[in-house]
């Protein structure tokens, strides 16, 4: 245990020494995408009320750290396969996810500054009154580990010119069809239906609470649901990290 | 044997085999050389050892350990540099080396020490806390010193020297003869035979996947029974010299005359060169045994040549 403890710490340091030039472009990258989340789309909606203003400010967050798993560790993985990095990683005595977890860790590290501005900026904006309790950490924690899961078993399944269109699809369908940033009820029924298996609005639900905005959806539901996700993407992304060619 | 290639064989979908049959057997102490030419299956050997690429049939064996259902051993044991480049970029030749060290579970002070120590000893000395470049033989060389910091009792080497300058070769390959004097067994993947000749105790050449020689340079060479080469140097405007019966196959081209001479021809082809020498003929001379890289093409060489041909009449 000690010794995967400290894998993963050198594995974090080595992300951090390798893009720490760029460090400050990623989170204000990260900052421009949440603060576009919450006014970009609020010019969709010329007068906003007070709970669509609650959707898209708690909104941002869920979409960044979905966006974090479904774009951002598929780019690094495919980048990683093409330049043979994730190869030469793969051959050192570390627990086969630790790679995944630094990743993960470095991602979720720099995109917090951004987010958290993000929703200060909403909360004055709009007058939200948003209270970050305790179990923002574990919410945020989790989201980004289960779409991180999902993202890292389609980039090592899929080739690196496949696995980016085919993340950018899914990403779009999450930020366009997906009962982040308005509530589940303006979608059709067969798609509500199929975000009662999908764990999208369980998760911006799960954010939603975390920042004491009013809830939608049940929480321990939410929890079961996202947590299953989670364990079912680690367990795959784990399949895939021992899969040999 | 410490490392035991048993039968390894590859076959990806479509028929395509990567390796064939490979039996090879590795001591600790000694640099092993895989040689062969492009898309022989060298590459895929090392991955097979990694548990990177599965054997379609074979094993693989470690201290007596199937490393091919335990690639969690193999990862532990060996230390490797890649033949492709290394996450390195951002990085100081010391925090890379160290990095490298340290996952593969070294103490700190004690990587940290090894790591100034190999950088010093490769002339890397004005990296050490300068940002590794991103190609070129500094780069190569940072990567050999990840695989060389804390290394594992088998220290897979790819292709170590490309784009390395020739005096830091020479420093490379007195590095790699310590790893394997300090009991490492190293498994040195290669196509410069010439350079492979005067480091490695024993080797392989491998084609099309399969083991077409194995042994010492001096038994490979012996096996050969290759005639002595006889090599003269003339001036770029002077004509050949003509050639007495026992200079056979004489192929020359400007300023330079490449034959073959019998070993019992010996003494008779070298006073015929002095006195060439002395009359002016030529400027220099060379007779010497038949060489590894003569070994290496008379092995590969006639499959290669055979492909060529296939293709050109294709």
């Amino acid at each position: 245990m000690r010794r995967a403890w400290d894998s993963y710490r050198l594995l974090v340091q080595w992300q951090f020494l390798r893009l720490r030039n760029v460090l400050v472009l990623i989170a204000l990258i990260q900052l421009a995408l949440a603060l576009g989340i919450v006014y970009g789309l609020s010019l969709l909606v010329p007068h906003l009320d007070h709970t669509s203003a609650l959707f898209l400010a708690t909104g941002a967050p869920t979409l960044s750290l979905l966006l974090l798993g479904l774009t951002v560790v598929p780019q690094e993985v495919s980048q990683a396969k093409l330049d043979g990095r994730f190869e030469y990683l793969s051959t050192f005595p570390v627990p086969r996810l630790t790679s995944l977890a630094a990743d993960v860790s470095f991602w979720l590290v720099a995109q917090i500054p951004g987010t958290a501005l993000a929703l200060l900026v909403a909360d004055l904006r709009f007058g939200l009154h948003l209270r970050a309790g305790w179990a923002v950490l574990p919410v945020f924690l989790l989201i980004a580990l289960s779409s991180s899961a999902v993202g890292y078993c389609l980039a090592v399944l899929l080739r690196p010119q496949t696995a980016q269109p085919v993340t950018q699809f899914v990403a779009l369908g999450i930020l366009l069809f997906s009962p982040v940033n308005y509530p589940l009820e303006r979608l059709p029924p067969v798609v509500r239906d199929v975000h009662r298996v999908l764990p999208v609005a369980y998760m911006a639900d799960l954010v939603r609470w975390s920042l004491g905005a009013p809830h939608h959806l049940s929480l321990s539901a939410a929890f079961m649901v996202v947590a299953c996700w989670c364990g079912a993407g680690l367990a795959a992304s784990y399949r895939v990290a021992v899969r040999q060619r | 044997m410490l490392l035991e290639f048993e039968h390894v064989s590859k076959c990806y979908p479509g028929d395509v085999w990567a390796n064939r049959d490979v039996s090879l057997g590795v001591e600790a102490g000694e640099v092993f050389g895989v040689l062969g030419p492009n898309g022989a299956g060298k590459t895929t050997l090392i991955a097979q050892l990694l548990g990177v690429a599965r054997p379609t049939s074979g094993r693989i064996v470690m201290d007596g350990v199937d490393v091919v259902r335990r690639p969690d051993v193999a990862r532990q044991a060996c230390s490797y540099q890649p033949q492709t480049q290394v996450p390195v970029a951002g990085l100081t030749s010391m925090q890379a080396v160290t990095l490298a060290g340290r996952v593969r579970h070294g103490r700190g002070p004690d990587v940290r020490r090894r790591a100034h120590q190999l950088l010093q000893l490769l002339d890397l000395g004005e990296w050490e806390r300068n940002a590794v470049p991103l190609s070129g033989g500094v780069l190569r060389l940072a990567a050999f010193c990840m695989a060389a910091v804390e290394p594992g009792r088998v220290v897979v080497l790819d292709e170590p020297t490309n784009d390395v300058d020739p005096l830091r070769r020479k420093l490379l390959w007195q590095q790699v003869r310590t790893l394997a004097d300090r009991g490492s067994a190293v498994l040195l993947v290669t196509h410069n035979v010439l350079e492979a000749e005067r480091c490695v105790d024993r080797l392989a050449i491998i084609d099309q996947g399969r083991v077409v020689a194995t042994g010492t340079p001096a038994k490979l060479k012996a096996e050969l029974r290759a005639p002595l080469r006889l090599e003269l140097g003339l001036d770029l405007e002077a004509s050949s010299p003509p050639f007495p019966a026992f200079v056979r196959r004489p192929a020359a081209t400007r300023g330079r005359v490449v034959a073959e001479v019998a070993v019992a021809d010996a003494g008779a082809a070298a006073a015929w060169a002095v006195g060439l020498q002395e009359e002016g003929a030529i400027v220099e001379f060379l007779l010497a045994p038949a060489s590894l890289e003569d070994v290496y093409v008379r092995r590969v060489g006639v499959s290669l040549e055979e492909d060529a041909s296939a293709a050109g009449v294709g």
